[in-house]
């Protein structure tokens, strides 16, 4: 009797019309319309994605000029370089054409504008070199023939190193509006948690009514009403995580099936809110509809799903909106999974969005079974 | 003798200040088809949802087949079916599905299931819109559907809350035999509505309801018999005199006659003969009459002599619209 209820309750979710629009075609068209407009971007970074630098050279040293040329050639050069004199390298800086200036002297020294990742990769690039030019003055001396090798090896060292700092993960502003869409989608699902509830409870629809007076326990009727919404809802964050990482090849990491589960995981604390909306008071089905929605919607812009700086905003002024935020929290496992190669992060967020579906499901319970019908 | 299968004693529904249902009694027997008559608001709505779980009350009883009746009470919840006033079916399933699906809450037995709702399809004469999604049904297939969700799993009590609301005459027919049919096969019916001459028609024991007290019980021609009035009749007259209006009521079994509109009506208690000496008293005095009409109380009339008010009073607009 489970399964023929369950089978029914999806079918009535998975057909409703809103659904298709809003949860399937909604997040698509949203989805492509980040893409197109953050597309030039991506391409522009690409291009100029490695790092202008400016070198004055107070001494000549040959070995880290050839160092230094490994890197800024090839397909993916790492450094633009440009030699010039001290006033020319500090105008460029100032004008914001080069990030960093590199002295060449005795002691290499360097200096930047501003703080960031590019003048970290430049001065980290200068220690690895320091540290390895004992190595290759010390092969000029005693096989000059394996110099070459030796400075290759130094340079691929240094590229990877630092190719290794950039591409752990896909650090870019912009891919945390995808993970705020897929989190949206998720949330959507407390529009099914609030269908659930109120299809299932007496004083508010003929449904319900009906329901309550048939020989099945409410809880089943209600838990299966539950997990056809919550599934329902599954499909719809599937289609958008599919369409974003398959069709418009948005770098979301390489841990696929673990965005899928994130996706379920965010559902489940998604529906499980709504579930609670529905079941609060003796308040109309469409009040709560309307409960629902904004609440949903509240959640993604703190989250950033209009300002990306949103989050950090928060974290800043008010960090534990974000811990409590579902759309925060849904969005951090997609950005957990991108960017750290171990789990513990996740692990945390993940328990903290199954505590908040149990709480939610648990509290929607209590309410439910203690209603009073006030009137029919 | 045939057994109780509901039973309500002193039922109070209280809303705050307002008390829906004022020490209730009710009692159904077996095989009847029961109506409970009263007009919008006076609580039958109330008394179904309370005999059917959905609402606490605040005082009385409630036994249905011997047995109290809660909210926990599977066991009579399986022989209970229900249609709602509003009509009670999801848009997203088609008709065979639903049917399905509320004849599924109450048998879990596939093959005896597929038999059920096929039963029901036929009886809702449904047959060629299985596939149809409820919103492609006209409101008359609708209500059948409607209702052949709450009698598809064959309960033995039936309870239909305004089942022929917005319903197209031929619909209303076919509705109304379809419950008849459904008691001939044995269930026990509990009809509520606010269109007498469907009571009338289909009801063996009628209840009238007013303001959430039981006021009066019984057979149609028991309720009929409860009352002044035996006949009413009506003529069309533009213009009465003071004196024949005086002449007419001093009539044995006259005991109300009101002129207005170009009508006078007169109503009678008892006796033989009252419309020709009626007819006789105009003709005497040269008053001049156009059609007249002779009839027997309705339960409307009922109603309004038990109450004080028509029984349509605050739904004459709904029915205007429904119909």
């Amino acid at each position: 009797m489970f399964l023929h209820n369950l089978k029914y309750e999806f079918l009535q979710n998975i057909r409703q019309k809103e659904l298709i629009g809003w949860m399937m075609l909604f997040p698509i068209v949203l989805a492509t319309l980040f893409y197109v407009a953050f597309g030039n971007i991506y391409e522009k970074e690409k291009v100029f994605s490695e790092i202008d630098i400016a070198v004055v050279e107070v001494t000549k040293d040959d070995i880290f000029n050839t160092v230094l040329d490994e890197l800024s050639t090839g397909d993916e050069p790492l450094f633009n370089v440009k030699y010039t004199d001290r006033e020319n390298a500090e105008k460029l800086l100032r004008d914001g054409d080069v990030l960093s200036i590199i002295y060449v002297d005795k002691e290499m020294t360097m200096s930047a504008a501003s703080k960031g990742l590019a003048p970290s990769i430049v001065r980290s690039f200068l220690e690895q070199y320091t540290n390895q030019k004992t190595i290759i003055t010390e092969t000029a001396k005693t096989n000059p023939d394996k110099l070459e090798a030796v400075i290759k090896s130094l340079s691929n060292e240094i590229d990877c190193m630092n190719t290794k700092q950039l591409s752990n993960g896909n650090m870019d502003p912009y891919i945390t509006y995808f993970y705020n869409l897929i989190a949206m989608v998720a949330l959507f699902g407390s529009t099914n948690g609030v269908f659930s509830a109120t299809r299932n409870q007496g004083n508010l629809s003929a449904i319900g009514a009906r329901k309550c007076v048939s020989p099945t326990h409410k809880l089943k009727t209600t838990i299966a009403s539950l997990l056809a919404a919550a599934a329902a809802q599954i499909v719809c964050v599937f289609i958008s995580i599919t369409y974003i990482v398959f069709i418009l090849r948005i770098d979301m990491g390489d841990k696929i099936a673990m965005i899928y589960l994130s996706g379920v995981t965010g559902t489940f604390a998604g529906t499980s809110l709504g579930f609670f909306i529905g079941s609060i008071g003796r308040i109309s089905e469409s009040t709560k509809y309307g409960i629902a929605f904004p609440v949903t919607m509240i959640s993604c812009f703190l989250s950033g799903l209009m300002i990306a700086d949103m989050k950090s905003i928060i974290s800043q002024h008010c960090p534990v909106v974000n811990k409590l935020n579902p759309a925060a929290l849904i969005s951090d496992l997609f950005y957990c999974l991108s960017i750290y190669d171990d789990y513990s992060r996740y692990i945390g967020v993940t328990a903290t969005l199954l505590i908040m579906t149990v709480l939610f499901t648990a509290g929607g319970f209590l309410l439910t079974r203690r209603k009073k019908y006030a009137s029919i | 003798m045939s057994e109780t299968v509901v039973k309500i004693e002193n039922l109070v529904k209280r809303y705050k200040e307002l008390i829906a249902l004022d020490h209730f009694n009710l009692e159904i027997k077996e095989g009847e088809v029961f109506g409970l008559l009263g007009p919008n608001g006076s609580g039958k709505t109330t008394a179904i949802n309370c005999l059917l779980s959905l609402l606490e009350f605040d005082k009385g009883n409630i036994e249905i087949f011997g047995e109290k009746m809660t909210p926990e009470n599977y066991k009579v919840k399986r022989e209970i079916g229900i249609i709602m006033q509003n009509v009670a079916v999801f848009d997203e399933l088609t008709v065979y599905e639903n049917i399905d699906y509320f004849c599924g809450l109450y048998i879990s037995d596939k093959e005896t299931r597929k038999k059920y709702v096929d039963e029901a399809i036929a009886f809702a004469g449904l047959e060629s819109f299985t596939k149809f999604y409820p919103k492609k049904l006209s409101g008359g297939l609708l209500r059948r559907l409607n209702i052949a969700c709450g009698i598809a799993h064959k309960p033995k009590l039936i309870i239909l809350d305004e089942p022929t609301v917005a319903v197209d005459p031929q619909s209303r027919n076919r509705i109304l035999e379809g419950i008849q049919s459904l008691n001939k096969n044995g269930a026990t019916i509990i009809y509520t509505s606010h269109y007498m001459e469907e009571v009338e028609q289909i009801c063996t024991r009628i209840a009238i309801i007013d303001k959430g007290k039981n006021v009066a019980i019984g057979t149609k021609d028991e309720l009929k018999k409860m009352i002044r009035n035996t006949e009413t009749i009506t003529i069309e007259a533009l213009r009465v005199e003071e004196s024949v209006k005086k002449q007419i009521n001093s009539l044995e079994h006259v005991y109300e006659t009101v002129h207005s509109d170009g009508k006078l009506v007169i109503r009678c208690s008892g006796g033989k003969h009252n419309l020709i000496k009626i007819l006789g008293i105009l003709s005497e005095n040269d008053t001049p009459f156009g059609r007249v009409y002779s009839e027997q109380p309705t339960l409307n009339d009922v109603f309004l002599e038990i109450t004080g008010k028509a029984l349509r009073d605050g739904s004459d607009e709904n029915n205007k619209e429904e119909n």
